[in-house]
């Protein structure tokens, strides 16, 4: 073959090889392509999870379509209790109640990644703010598992609880506050070792409790969160069965103050501002509102009954009243009663997260599978239909009223 | 042997182990143990009858399932995946039938959930598994669980048409209707869940009865004045006030209050001109059973407006006070209690409205018969009309300021006026301020009626939950003279429903002829409730 010919041939396989490579660029589409065909979240931000007890699943609604884009099934009678999403936005998880497991999604795909088991009936959870460390809270195991995110296995079962119910970082990751509702301590958890370091007892039981058995030895209802305020310095935690909310500081881990609030406080809740505070008093059907500053509670005003959560948006607190169907507003500058939304009759309400720019609310209604969504400014209402079966909770990525019932 | 002589049956040996322990009742003690584990590892063997030894748990673990858990839920799934065939009947909306929900690959199951192959022969599969199968043990001994669908009834719309068609979706010709119907739903509740729903459905189909008994000791020391018959008598005066209510309809509730009370009042004896005790206020008969409420309300218009028509104790509606408002476990002087100046002086039939838009401010109407005796109902009518404001003047804590008008033709000679407020102000938490002012038509101008007192709560006493407070009131009638009275009072909240209080009470009347007469009545209450 002469020199000629070869250059010519070789030439000729060069444009071959290259027109079929162009060719196929152009027919195939390129890696990312395939890899975003799978993609059904591309910002977490964008999206409420809802987690529905019933259909065992986590529902993905789309907060400006307000469209269902996705569900993640969990698995027949898993019935999970609270969804979160992970801090850096990668994982959604959550405890799978009567499975006795935890369940790990991809936040992009939806993908159910792994199932973890974890002690009995997990419930509330919480994320290391760096997002390596998932807590998941079991209360009937009286345990907290620590899943590692990194691993996607669970390291530890830490003991000694006593039904831990949701559970609080600090800052800088160092630490865990716990809630025990079957007791009236808070947990403080060395979050390097994963150990429980020191039992904090907000307040003492009152001496006259021996006198009333029925009250204190029928049923404990003691600490549910140790909720921190938003310069994260202190904690606050509200007791039930005490009617009081005691003051942590996060230094020294010593309880400062002790606040008498109304009866039978569920829970607190923090206003988004740093200024006040409000507990849902089921026992009197009242809340309570505290002066973070003073430390004391300022205003004590009419609610409804079976409170489940508070959550605020446009200068103004919604108490929600899960038996009576009633929204309950009060205006957070005069701390006056600002009227009542009525959802409905003969209706369930469970919880609601506050969209990032606290305009909207997004509350869970069990009753008839929706989720209602409050313009907090108008107050008008908006329904979301067939998002599942019994939602239970709600919950948006750097919200700042994300919690649990 | 040595280790690593024996690194691939190691594994083995473990697993002999655990199988072992795993026999054993107590979940706690199915910890390895190595060197039991090495014995009997020597005993069992390998693999293949570690294999049929899982098998033979997993069938205990299946028969212990299905003992506690009936019937399990493979028998469930079937039944969901059939209701497509009853779409018609299915809920409204788009809602997928729980059992129409993926179901998870073949190979996984309640006994296998992280799908480890069932033939696998990896030492460490088969110890993987043993550790799931404790789990499941450890979970069912520990929490014992319906596993049968949640059944349930929903309202739900669906739409009909004229030869009776059901369908879900809005179709030409149907109608849109709403009905009620069963689903049923992958929940499983604990037995102890289960026992408290049916508690609290049977609680909320009944008739509740509640009681309200109180004792109350009284002393009457005579300090000024002319002897009267209540100089060093004792007094005590018994009630119980049984109640019932039930809920009738959506948002109507049946309330009836039946009371008997027994024992001499301390005023038969004193020459006051209220009531020393406010226990036997607005009722006439004494050592008998009488009725002293009996009425329905319904709530409309979005349950703002509350409508309760019966026999009515008006004063539970209208000249309302958070701290001065209740003979069972604030004040027990009536002056303290109520305004004398409403003029109510038995309970009787009438109307109520109340409007309240949970804005802090509300409106209040209504008409009570307030005669045992009268003979039609425009005899002795007193009609009340108020209206209420929460407030938080000067940056203070919530008050409470009411207004009311008055008119009744009780008297027998055409309509009297009365009018009135009354006002609760918290200070800072803990310490309440109160104050009434009331005026009444009297033959001559009007009689004048001021109270004002201070209590003290949350944590302000020797216990957190006792309260004590000050009062001061003062009468001034156009006829017959004046009045003055305090009294304090200290509460100890000994149980949720137990309360023992002390009170001091001080009465001065001031004679129309100039004359002075005065009382110290020391007492102790105690009062029940549950």
């Amino acid at each position: 073959m002469s020199k000629a010919k070869r250059i010519v041939r070789i030439a000729g396989l060069v444009t071959t090889v290259v027109g079929i490579g162009a060719v196929l660029v152009g027919v195939l589409p390129a890696p990312a392509t395939l890899a975003q065909s799978t993609i059904k979240v591309q910002d977490p931000t964008s999206v409420v999870m809802i987690v529905n007890r019933d259909s065992n699943d986590i529902s993905f609604m789309d907060i400006k379509t307000k469209k269902i884009v996705g569900r993640t099934f969990l698995g027949n009678n898993v019935n999970p209790h609270m969804v979160m999403m992970s801090p850096d936005g990668r994982y959604v998880v959550t405890g799978g109640t009567r499975a006795n497991k935890a369940y790990i999604i991809d936040s992009r795909t939806l993908d159910l990644v792994k199932i973890i088991p974890t002690d009995i009936a997990p419930e509330h959870l919480a994320f290391s703010p760096d997002s390596r460390w998932y807590y998941q809270g079991n209360p009937d195991g009286d345990s907290i598992s620590v899943i590692d995110m990194q691993s996607l296995s669970k390291i530890k079962t830490i003991p000694g609880f006593a039904e831990p119910l949701n559970i609080t970082f600090t800052a800088d990751g160092s630490k865990a506050y716990v809630g025990n509702y079957g007791a009236h301590w808070v947990g403080v958890i060395d979050v390097r070792r994963h150990e429980l370091l020191k039992k904090i007892q907000v307040a003492d039981v009152p001496g006259v409790a021996k006198l009333d058995p029925a009250r204190y030895l029928g049923e404990i209802k003691g600490i549910n969160i140790a909720a921190p305020s938003v310069d994260g310095r202190f904690l606050y935690a509200a007791d039930s069965d005490l009617g009081v909310v005691g003051v942590i500081d996060t230094r020294t881990d010593k309880v400062v103050k002790v606040i008498r609030v109304g009866k039978d406080p569920w829970r607190i809740y923090m206003n988004h501002d740093g200024k006040y505070a409000i507990t849902a008093n089921n026992g009197d059907e009242t809340i309570s509102i505290i002066d973070l500053r003073r430390n004391e509670v300022v205003a004590t005003l009419e609610a409804g009954p079976d409170m489940t959560g508070i959550n605020f948006a446009g200068g103004k607190a919604f108490v929600i009243s899960s038996t009576s169907g009633f929204v309950y507003v009060y205006n957070m500058s005069s701390l006056r009663p600002a009227g009542r939304i009525r959802l409905g009759t003969n209706i369930q309400l469970e919880t609601a997260t506050t969209d990032t720019a606290d305009e909207k609310l997004y509350l869970a209604e069990s009753t008839t599978n929706e989720i209602v969504i409050i313009d907090a400014k108008t107050e008008a209402v908006e329904r979301v239909g067939n998002v599942g079966l019994y939602p239970w909770g709600t919950h948006i990525m750097d919200s700042k009223d994300n919690y649990c019932h | 042997m040595n280790f690593s002589e024996n690194k691939k049956r190691l594994p083995a040996y473990c697993l002999v182990a655990a199988l072992s322990l795993l026999a054993l009742p107590p979940t706690g003690s199915a910890q390895s143990n190595p060197a039991a584990g090495t014995q009997t590892a020597a005993a069992q063997g390998t693999p293949t009858q570690l294999q049929e030894r899982i098998r033979e748990l997993e069938r205990e673990l299946a028969q212990l399932t299905a003992a506690v858990a009936a019937p399990p839920v493979a028998q469930a799934a079937p039944q969901q995946q059939s209701r497509p065939a009853t779409a018609q009947a299915a809920p409204a909306g788009a809602q997928q039938p729980p059992m129409q929900m993926p179901m998870p690959p073949a190979a996984t199951g309640p006994l296998n959930p992280e799908n480890t192959p069932p033939d696998s022969t990896d030492p460490q599969a088969l110890l993987d598994r043993i550790k799931l199968l404790e789990q499941r043990l450890r979970d069912i001994e520990s929490s014992a669980v319906l596993s049968e669908p949640e059944t349930r009834v929903r309202k739900v719309d669906v739409y009909v048409d004229q030869d009776g068609n059901q369908f879900d979706q809005p179709t030409p010709g149907a109608k849109k209707t709403v009905t009620y119907q069963r689903e049923r739903v992958f929940r499983r509740q604990t037995i102890n869940e289960k026992i408290e729903e049916a508690m609290a459905d049977a609680a909320e189909h009944n008739v509740e009865v509640g009681v309200d008994a109180g004792v109350v000791f009284q002393f009457a020391h005579r300090t000024k004045g002319e002897p009267t018959p209540a100089d060093g008598h004792a007094y005590e005066l018994v009630s119980a006030d049984v109640f019932f209510t039930a809920g009738i309809a959506q948002n109507t509730l049946f309330f009836a209050d039946i009371v008997g009370l027994s024992g001499p009042n301390p005023e038969g004896e004193m020459l006051v001109r209220t009531l020393v005790n406010g226990y036997s206020a607005r009722l006439v008969e004494q050592n008998s059973i009488s009725l002293r409420e009996a009425w329905l309300r319904t709530e409309l218009f979005g349950q703002r407006l509350a409508v309760t028509a019966g026999r009515l104790d008006l004063t539970n509606y209208f000249d309302h006070n958070m701290v001065a408002n209740d003979e069972t476990t604030q004040f027990l002087s009536d002056a303290l209690v109520n305004n004398p100046a409403l003029g109510l002086s038995e309970n009787g039939v009438g109307l109520s409205l109340v409007f309240d838009a949970k804005n802090g401010l509300n409106f209040k109407a209504g008409f009570q018969q307030s005669s045992s005796t009268a003979t039609s109902l425009s005899d002795s009518i007193f009609s009340l009309a108020e209206v209420g404001y929460l407030a938080r003047p000067f940056g203070l804590s919530e008050g409470n300021y009411r207004a009311w008008y008055r008119v009744d033709n009780s008297g027998g000679t055409g309509y009297a006026t009365g009018y009135g407020a009354s006002i609760d102000q918290k200070i800072r938490q803990g310490v309440t301020l109160f104050g009434r002012y009331g005026a009444s038509q009297a033959e001559v101008k009007r009689d004048h009626f001021y109270s004002g007192g201070v209590q003290f709560d949350n944590g302000m006493g020797f216990f957190p939950s006792d309260v004590w407070g000050v009062g001061y009131g003062q009468n001034d009638f156009q006829i017959g003279g004046k009045e003055r009275l305090v009294e304090c009072y200290y509460r100890f909240n000994l149980t949720e429903r137990l309360n023992l209080s002390f009170h001091m009470s001080y009465f001065l009347e001031l004679l129309e002829g100039g004359e002075r007469l005065g009382y110290l009545v020391p007492g102790v209450r105690l009062q029940a409730s549950f």
